[in-house]
């Protein structure tokens, strides 16, 4: 079978913080690209995969960057010894053999680069691979979701207002305190008041977004700290690896943080 | 030279034993043969004093450190003289026993070579303390210490002795910094990111204005502006942090869990000791509930004991350490009762009223044990907590006091003494050491300063008459002025708190620095392979052809090739108010001025700072703030902060030159951005449209000669000028400054980017 590798083997853990799950299933019900929403670190990646997991869909994953081009997401022809061979890009695998194409962080992409997405998010669902001379049809099963971050440098780094047009979206956020601690606690394997207290951490650096941090601490990070405290690293020092040094260069910011973080534990 | 070695030998001899002793070994020969290389570069005495002290030196840091020394010396008697090296050689001991450690002793052998081209004087008076300059600052310290001084007696070397004999307000200022007793402009940032991660809110911070009775000031709050002692006098560096961090904290709290201020009433000033005492531990503790870290923070400054004697102070300080430290047990009857009924109140603590009640019970109790209290020595216990005066309504006279401070501080109206003069223009007054002058004679020498200073006129342009429709040839004379040089600590200090902007501008110019990637095909090397060219060179080959080697491709970079001058109105109209703001458009056009140099720095593209005013057609006045061959750098902000709106606004021949020069650079894309409050004006023109028309043609001119000119209107004000000057699509009005860096980056982008 084709994309055999692409499907989740086990449940990808994920805690519902609204109607997310539903709003994905009725989505994909009626194949309409997504757009999912939201910080670095809080969980948008892990969502698509559950919801491929529930759906029971493979699900091919590429990750945009600026350099990308077009045929790094159709295909492109490779040189081989009897000539030139056609090879798939991610994006024209998924919509032949109908996955859940997911393209993380799409505005790091190049503005020319997404336009190739547009005739398949209108009921055309093709993809022209002009290479090629081919148009591929897309399989029923194919969905495009696409994350963005709408990060405070917008201005700079924006989806065309055709591209966002196409797209239903999903925000996502830092969820409230009780279900981000459950979370850290599952995923880190600590106790409650451990995690409420990265929790309560988490919360107060983002208060410093826009004054000396871009974001403040993301679940993820504070599931990297929990990790360590697991691990039987001390408080302090856990948070200094895992929330503090990577987030900030700015000696200020750092000493700031260190200081707060003590006077939250 | 002859005489010299032997005078040395001499010496030697005399001094052998304790060399011996020192030097053992092999070490005797290498201090001799040091000696001797010394003899070649310095007089007889320096090498004498060097042979007599050096071995005295190393019990404490070592025989290489001391040897070491050997070249300073020779370094020293050659830029101070004889006396300032002999000085040196018989610090040394003393230094060494200080330093105990040969990187610290080398610190202050290096502070001191630094010091000495500046001549014996300095040096001697340095070396004349230096033992008690180590003590307290440390070697890192003091050879901070050292180059603070140089730095600030840069322009003044004649005030350098002064300074290095801590006979002025500099030098010791400067030695108190280095001590790190200095420590609220240094945590200033720190500090408010510290409180705005805590309490989600960004809190006003100020420094305190310095104490005029000598005493110790405390951190203290006004409705939400919270002001902080300059320094924690006697506090070591690195207890200073905390120190200030456990201060905001702590007013934090009060204005956190804080109620409305206690109407003052007929309490008693024990009473209002008391209450204010209570509600400070009731709000730290409701602020521990959250944060229970802060009390590592806050406890260690409780060091009260239970054998104090029985004084209303020391009883206080007592009750102050046990509300708020279970694990102090004090045993005195009128403590303990404090602590059961703040402990029994535990469930009321939310309600500010319950400090008033127990500071009433407890001042009752207090005054029936006839505990003499003297409220003008009474200070607020432990050093971090706030003078109390805001938790209070001292009636209107105060209040409106702390209204007046109560204004955010984007609002802050800045007087004249906050903006030290120019060293000329001290120097002009005759004032030597002190850096903070009166705000009148400020004024008074700066205007003398900047009319002293002379101008250099340096081309004539023309201007467009709209009445006649002609050009009047060589019309305005432009005469360009050494720009003055101003404190730029305030503006650095306003820049620092608007990092969020600056990291917004960075982001933003991060995007631009990264210019658009280009695909070269057919190249005969690359990263990839094109993939055309391979095809075309595999039909070739299969077809019997010489086939083209070129098949690779690779991407490049265009580089950005623009030069830009950025303009800033300094006529007399930018001294006005913004409406809303407080200040000056003139600050607010050197503040953006300021971003915008810092982020083009980051950028690399190459750009010009200039301002301009005028008086008349004959002297358009031009500064040239930074120019393309300079770095932006600490003195160019210097020069933006010593600008001062004068004159008038002949914006014509200003942009004519401001061309000229940019016509200059071999660059692409030119770029003119002017900034300014948008009324062309002069005293000898009474028609208000004839320097608008004569703008409006000089920007004509220029963006046909390939000039991209925009003008960025502050203030909003004379709209419909601006627009006609420059077009209205080239025009943007920016009311506030938290919109102009973000719009200065979209003009930028507009005008440049890809």
């Amino acid at each position: 079978m084709m994309l055999a590798d692409h499907y989740m083997t086990a449940e990808p853990y994920y805690r519902a913080v609204g109607d997310e799950i539903a709003l994905f299933e009725a989505a994909y019900a009626t194949r309409m690209p997504v757009m999912l929403k939201g910080p670095t670190g809080c969980g948008k990646t892990r969502f698509v995969e559950h919801m491929a997991w529930r759906l029971g869909k493979p699900i091919v994953t590429a990750a945009c960057h600026e350099d990308m081009t077009a045929s790094d997401l159709v295909g492109r022809y490779l040189l081989d010894a009897e000539g030139t061979v056609w090879h798939d890009g991610p994006l024209t695998l998924a919509v032949r053999h109908g996955a859940i194409c997911y393209l993380d962080e799409i505005v790091e992409a190049r503005q020319d680069t997404t336009v190739v997405i547009h005739p398949l998010t209108d009921d055309r669902r093709v993809l022209p691979l002009e290479k090629k001379g081919e148009l591929a049809r897309a399989h029923p099963d194919f969905q495009l979701v696409i994350s963005y971050n709408p990060g405070y440098q917008s201005v700079l780094k924006d989806l065309k207002e055709s591209t966002k047009q196409r797209f239903s979206a999903i925000e996502f956020d830092y969820p409230e305190a009780r279900v981000e601690a459950e979370i850290v606690m599952h995923e880190a394997g600590i106790d409650a008041e451990d995690a409420a207290r990265l929790v309560a951490i988490g919360a107060r650096s983002r208060h410093l977004k826009g004054h000396g941090l871009a974001e403040g601490a993301s679940t993820r990070m504070l599931i990297h700290a929990g990790r360590l405290l697991a691990k039987g690293i001390a408080r302090e020092a856990a948070c200094r690896v895992a929330l503090i040094l990577p987030i900030t260069d700015d000696a200020d910011v750092r000493e700031a943080l260190s200081a707060a973080v003590s006077a939250c534990l | 030279m002859a005489d010299r070695v032997d005078a040395v030998r001499e010496a030697l001899a005399l001094m052998d034993a304790q060399v011996a002793r020192a030097f053992p070994g092999a070490l005797a020969e290498h201090f001799a043969r040091v000696c001797h290389d010394l003899a070649q570069a310095a007089p007889p005495g320096a090498v004498l004093a060097y042979a007599r002290h050096a071995p005295a030196a190393v019990p404490f840091v070592g025989a290489d450190a001391v040897l070491a020394m050997a070249g300073a010396v020779g370094e020293v008697a050659r830029a101070a003289g004889r006396h300032a090296a002999i000085a040196f050689a018989a610090a040394a001991p003393a230094a060494a026993r200080v330093t105990r450690d040969a990187p610290s002793f080398a610190g202050w052998v290096g502070a001191i070579a630094l010091l000495a081209p500046s001549g014996a004087a300095p040096v001697v008076a340095v070396l004349k303390r230096s033992e008690s300059l180590l003590e307290d600052l440390g070697a890192t310290g003091f050879a901070r210490w050292i180059q603070e001084g140089l730095r600030a007696t840069e322009a003044a070397p004649e005030r350098r002795a002064a300074f290095f004999a801590l006979e002025g307000d500099a030098g010791r200022g400067a030695r108190a910094r280095a001590a790190g007793e200095i420590g609220f402009a240094e945590l200033d940032r720190q500090l408010g990111l510290f409180a705005t991660m805590l309490w989600g809110e960004i809190p006003l911070l100020q420094a305190a204005p310095p104490d005029a009775d000598g005493r110790q000031r405390r951190a203290s709050f006004a409705g939400t502006v919270i002001r902080l002692p300059p320094a924690f006098r006697g506090v070591a560096a690195r207890d200073a942090a905390n120190l200030y961090r456990a201060a905001v904290a702590h007013v934090m709290a009060h204005l956190r869990f804080g109620g409305a201020r206690f109407p003052l009433g007929g309490l008693k000033p024990l009473q209002v000791a008391l209450v204010s005492l209570i509600e400070d531990a009731r709000v730290e503790h409701l602020a521990r509930r959250e944060l229970p870290g802060l009390g590592r923070l806050w406890l260690p400054h409780h060091v009260a004991r239970r054998d104090g004697a029985l004084g209303a102070a020391s009883l206080l300080a007592r009750l102050a350490r046990a509300l708020i430290d279970p694990a102090y047990d004090d045993g005195n009857p009128w403590v303990e009762k404090g602590r059961r009924l703040f402990a029994e109140a535990a469930a009321a603590w939310h309600d500010p009223a319950i400090s008033r009640q127990l500071g009433n019970l407890l001042g009752n109790d207090l005054g029936q044990m006839r505990v003499q209290f003297n409220p003008r020595t009474h200070v607020v216990e432990p050093l971090y907590r706030d003078d109390n005066l805001g938790l209070w309504d001292f009636g209107d006279d105060g209040a409106s006091d702390a209204d007046a401070a109560a204004l955010p501080r984007p609002a802050r109206l800045e007087s004249d003494a906050h903006r030290p003069p120019s060293p000329d223009a001290r120097e002009a007054a005759g004032e030597t050491d002190r850096i903070q002058t009166g705000r009148i004679q400020t004024g008074r020498v700066r205007a003398v300063a900047l009319d002293a200073a002379i101008g250099i006129p340096v081309a004539r342009y023309p201007e467009w008459d709209h009445l006649i429709r002609a050009t009047r040839h060589e019309w305005t004379t432009l005469v360009e002025y050494p720009p003055p040089i101003g404190d730029a600590l305030a503006l650095q200090a306003r820049l620092g708190r608007r990092q969020a902007l600056m990291e917004r501008i960075a982001a933003l110019i991060r995007g631009a620095r990264i210019s658009r990637p280009v695909r070269l095909r057919r190249q005969a090397e690359g990263e990839q392979i094109d993939l055309d060219a391979a095809l075309a060179a595999a039909i070739e080959r299969r077809a019997g052809l010489a086939p083209d080697p070129r098949v690779y491709a690779r991407t490049e970079r265009h580089s950005r090739d623009l030069a830009v001058v950025l303009l800033l109105d300094a006529s007399r109209s930018t001294n006005d108010l913004v409406p809303g703001s407080g200040r000056r458009v003139l600050d607010l056009e050197v503040e953006a001025a300021a971003l915008f140099g810092r982020a083009l720095q980051r950028v690399g593209d190459p750009f010009a700072i200039s301002a301009f005013c005028s008086n008349r057609r004959g002297d358009v006045r031009y500064f040239r703030i930074k120019d393309f061959s300079q770095p932006y750098e600490a003195r160019t902000e210097r020069r933006l902060a010593g600008l001062d709106g004068r004159y008038s606004t002949r914006m014509g021949a200003a942009l004519r030159h401001a061309g000229a020069e940019l016509a200059l650079r071999d660059a692409y894309r030119r770029l003119l951005l002017i900034i300014t409050d948008g009324e062309p004006s002069d005293i000898d023109i009474v028609d208000r449209r004839y320097l608008v028309e004569d703008a409006r043609r000089a920007v004509q001119d220029l963006a046909r000669a390939g000039t991209d000119i925009f003008c960025i209107g502050l203030a909003g004000r004379g709209e419909s000028d601006l627009a006609r000057i420059f077009g209205p699509r080239n025009v943007l009005h920016v009311d506030r400054l938290e919109t102009l860096p973000e719009s200065l980056a979209k003009v930028y982008f507009r005008l440049t980017g890809t």
